[in-house]
């Protein structure tokens, strides 16, 4: 034995001086050890470690059961050292990820304290759908989706925390986390990606399941106890669609809009039973002393639609960046819709000096991209049925062509002749007006536009289809009712009550005799969930890209029967070509954001091209903007 | 230190990285019968000397992973595991260090040893978990059965390997980090 180090000796060789090879052969010279240097002292391999403690026992988590709070988690077991189990029900283990407050790192073998609690939360909502699973087999995943630390995460125990926790397969595959339905692999990325952040973007395309990522990583982190209370900011329209997913995704968690009369609204904002509290972005100006109220924090404020608050100086954006919260995240299919400063007006309120405005769209790129995710269907195309474009270049109809070549050319002079006084107004006011005679001739109500979509429905519905219609202009739906109504056409958009709104997405989906819905991009572009269409119809174009897309994807969306085909109608030779040409270049802006390209590409739509739609000259020459 | 009969029921994954450049660490990382984190630890990287590798020769390997290192790191667990799996089949001397049954995941292990026969490891008998074949000393095998059905729910042995190895990574890379500022 050498100083606590254990030597052995296997075996012991000897030689006989026969076979010992002549050393002069080979000048080797061997020396017998001294026997002075027994015993051989051997430094011991000194060995250090570090531990950390998850959370266990104690207070601090909220348990959910249907919807309400039923008390705190108190990590305990059952007697056979099971997991807490519900009534009736076989094991099924616990739900959530363990979280919470994290134990200290030390050196040299002794161990941080414990803290918090374990996150363990009764599993089992009385009246569920679930059934028992008393023989539970768990099937092995083939891709496992881990939860990464981002890249502000340093401290080592906090990247520890992350990297330890399971992969987010196997907590739905052992029923810790109840899913109605499977989710794509891409949207287990996108809950890996919101879990550990604390100023997050989530940019899918409209359609890959953006609320459905979003309320799946709040049930996380409310069962785990990193966050107790939420708020979560939306347009007006989507607060009843926001309760609906709630209920499909995180039937447990308390949710409640916050509506009704001043006091039950104060209440609402008050309550600590409401662990996610659902306001719209109208309601905040009305409740500002409730929501910035100096004891009112929230763990996490979210933001959808986020790009309303892009204007840092509107009053939304004000009082939203005001909120007092941990975390920021912010849900948006179009980030950028008209130029960078949008995204940086959105940064503001998840990391605010994040971006500059005077920032290069490379830079930004660079500074956005541990924040932000974006993916869109051809990302993932695998999982979606394809998106078919079909441009429709129709030609003016006599009566149309005469009303839009008198119409542009007195348009054009009124604007030379407004010379210096000519803003980007007068330029916009032409341009409507051109567009509405594209659609229909204001004398004689002729449309080349409107045969086309006559002839396309005729197929459509005789294949038992259905199609969705958009256009910027709610008397131009009313124009096109009369030739329409054979086919069975409802209408959605700023005239029809939303009491009624509801009612008319449900008859079109229902009724078979109904084939067409005709709506407004400013209606119809956003939360609605139409993904039994095949055809979507864009009977005049939106000023960007992002909204056209956002209509489209009320079809083209998860779950989509099959491929979905888009007619863009558009009259050849007219400002519409010309603003076509204009709309690709900014598709291009919003692409590179996105890519790794370091290559600027064109601004977008600047004053210069929208002036540019028109030569505009003057006796002094081109009139610029 | 709560004992064994009264804790939760926990589940410990033990491996040792080697490498060039960072030397041997070692990670434990225990489970919950759901496969929720409880506790982890690792060590501190360590080179063993140029002595040591002569005295040890081929015998190093064992040493550090079914002696050295997996002694310090069980000593330290403050969650105890009823079990402990490895990935190694040096780790299975723990067995002697370690008051619970050690047990290798062949799956784990065939990564690099390739596949795991029953004449590799003469008086170990086979059992299950989680779909994964384990085996375990002949003589703990009817207490490691006893104990496996504590973590029937287990959904997979394999992958905590993957968490501890990218753990000790993450450890490496601030040990180095935290070397070169000092330096």
């Amino acid at each position: 034995m050498l100083d606590g180090i254990k030597v052995e000796i296997d075996e012991a060789i000897s030689f006989v001086s026969e076979d010992l090879i002549d050393v002069r052969i080979f000048e080797l010279s061997v020396e017998p050890i001294d026997s002075k240097a027994f015993p051989i002292r051997l430094k011991p391999i000194e060995l250090k470690s570090v531990g950390y403690q998850f959370p266990r026992a104690g207070g601090g988590v909220t348990v959910f059961r249907n919807r309400t709070v039923v008390g705190q988690a108190d990590g305990t077991t059952s007697q056979s050292g099971n997991p807490t189990v519900g009534p009736g029900l076989g094991v099924v283990g616990v739900k959530g990820v363990v979280g919470g407050q994290i134990g200290s790192i030390a050196v040299a073998g002794s161990v941080g304290t414990a803290a918090s609690s374990t996150g363990d939360i009764d599993p089992l909502p009385s009246g569920g759908n679930r059934t028992a699973v008393p023989d539970f087999k768990p099937v092995k995943p083939k891709k496992l989706t881990r939860i990464r630390p981002p890249a502000d995460v340093v401290k080592l125990e906090d990247r520890l925390y992350y990297l330890l926790q399971p992969p987010l397969e196997l907590l739905i595959g052992s029923e810790q986390l109840d899913f109605p339905f499977e989710p794509f692999p891409y949207q287990l990325d996108g809950i890996a990606f919101l879990f550990p952040r604390y100023a997050a973007i989530l940019a899918d395309e409209m359609g890959l399941g953006k609320t459905m990522q979003a309320i799946s990583t709040m049930r996380l982190l409310l069962c785990s106890g990193e966050v107790r209370n939420v708020l979560l900011i939306c347009p007006k329209p989507l607060v009843s669609n926001w309760l609906r997913e709630f209920s499909v995704w995180a039937p447990e968690i308390p949710v409640a809009a916050i509506e009704g009369s001043a006091a039950t609204r104060q209440f609402q904002w008050t309550s600590p039973d409401i662990a996610v509290k659902i306001a719209n972005y109208e309601l905040l100006m009305r409740d500002r002393e409730c929501v910035l109220d100096q004891d009112q924090h929230f763990d996490l404020v979210m933001l959808d639609e986020a790009q309303r608050i892009k204007n840092q100086r509107n009053s939304t954006s004000v009082i939203v960046r005001e909120i007092k919260r941990t975390r920021s995240w912010a849900l948006t299919g179009t980030p950028v819709e008209n130029s960078p400063e949008d995204i940086v007006g959105i940064f503001e309120f998840l990391s605010p000096g994040h971006l500059r405005p005077e920032m290069s769209m490379a830079t930004i790129a660079k500074a956005t991209r541990d924040h932000m995710l974006r993916r869109t269907k051809d990302m993932v195309l695998e999982d979606m049925p394809p998106k078919l474009y079909r441009d429709a270049d129709l030609e003016l109809t006599s009566e149309q062509m005469a009303t839009y070549e008198k119409a542009e050319n007195e348009g054009v002079v009124q604007l030379e002749n407004l010379d210096q006084q000519l803003t980007i107004q007068h330029v916009f006011e032409l341009v409507l007006r051109l567009k509405q005679i594209c659609n229909f001739d204001p004398a004689t109500g002729a449309s080349a536009k409107l045969e086309r979509l006559v002839a396309d429905m005729e197929e459509v519905a005789a294949s038992g289809q259905k199609a969705i219609l958009f256009s910027q202009w709610v008397n131009s739906i009313e124009q096109m009712k009369p030739a329409l109504a054979r086919f069975g056409t409802l209408e959605y958009h700023g005239r029809i009550p939303h009491k009624q709104r509801e009612g008319v997405i449900k008859q079109f989906k229902e009724d078979p005799t109904k084939h067409i819905i005709l709506m407004s991009y400013g209606a119809g572009s956003v939360g609605l969930n139409l993904q039994f269409c095949r055809y979507v119809f864009l009977f005049d174009r939106w000023w960007n890209p992002a909204i056209e897309d956002q209509a489209i994807n009320r079809a083209h969306r998860i779950g989509a029967a099959g491929s979905v085909t888009v007619t863009r109608m558009l009259m050849a030779g007219t400002i519409e070509q010309r603003i076509a040409a204009v709309l690709d270049q900014k598709r291009e802006m919003f692409d590179e954001l996105f890519s790794d390209s370091r290559t600027p590409s064109s601004a977008g739509l600047s004053r210069e091209e929208i002036f540019g739609l028109f030569n505009l000259r003057s006796p002094k020459g081109k009139i610029a903007a | 230190m709560p004992s064994v009969a009264e804790a939760e029921p926990a589940i410990g994954f033990y491996t040792v990285e080697q490498s060039e450049f960072a030397g041997w660490t070692g990670g434990l990382l225990v489970l919950n019968a759901s496969g929720r984190p409880l506790e982890f630890q690792c060590t501190l990287p360590i080179r063993p000397s140029r002595a040591h590798e002569i005295l040890y020769g081929a015998t190093l390997r064992e040493y550090l992973i079914g002696d050295a290192i997996g002694s310090l790191l069980i000593s330290r667990c403050r969650n105890i595991p009823r079990m402990i799996c490895c990935d190694q089949p040096e780790g299975l001397q723990l067995d002697v260090h370690a008051a619970c049954p050690m047990m290798l995941v062949c799956e784990a292990a065939e990564t690099d040893e390739g596949p795991i026969s029953d004449d590799m490891l003469p008086g170990y008998d086979r059992l299950e978990l989680a779909g994964s074949s384990i085996r375990v000393a002949a003589e703990r095998s009817e207490e490691a059965a006893r104990l496996l059905e504590h973590f029937r729910s287990l959904p997979d042995v394999v992958e905590p390997f993957g968490r501890i190895r990218e753990a000790i990574g993450e450890a490496q890379k601030q040990v180095a980090r935290a070397r070169s500022a000092a330096a």
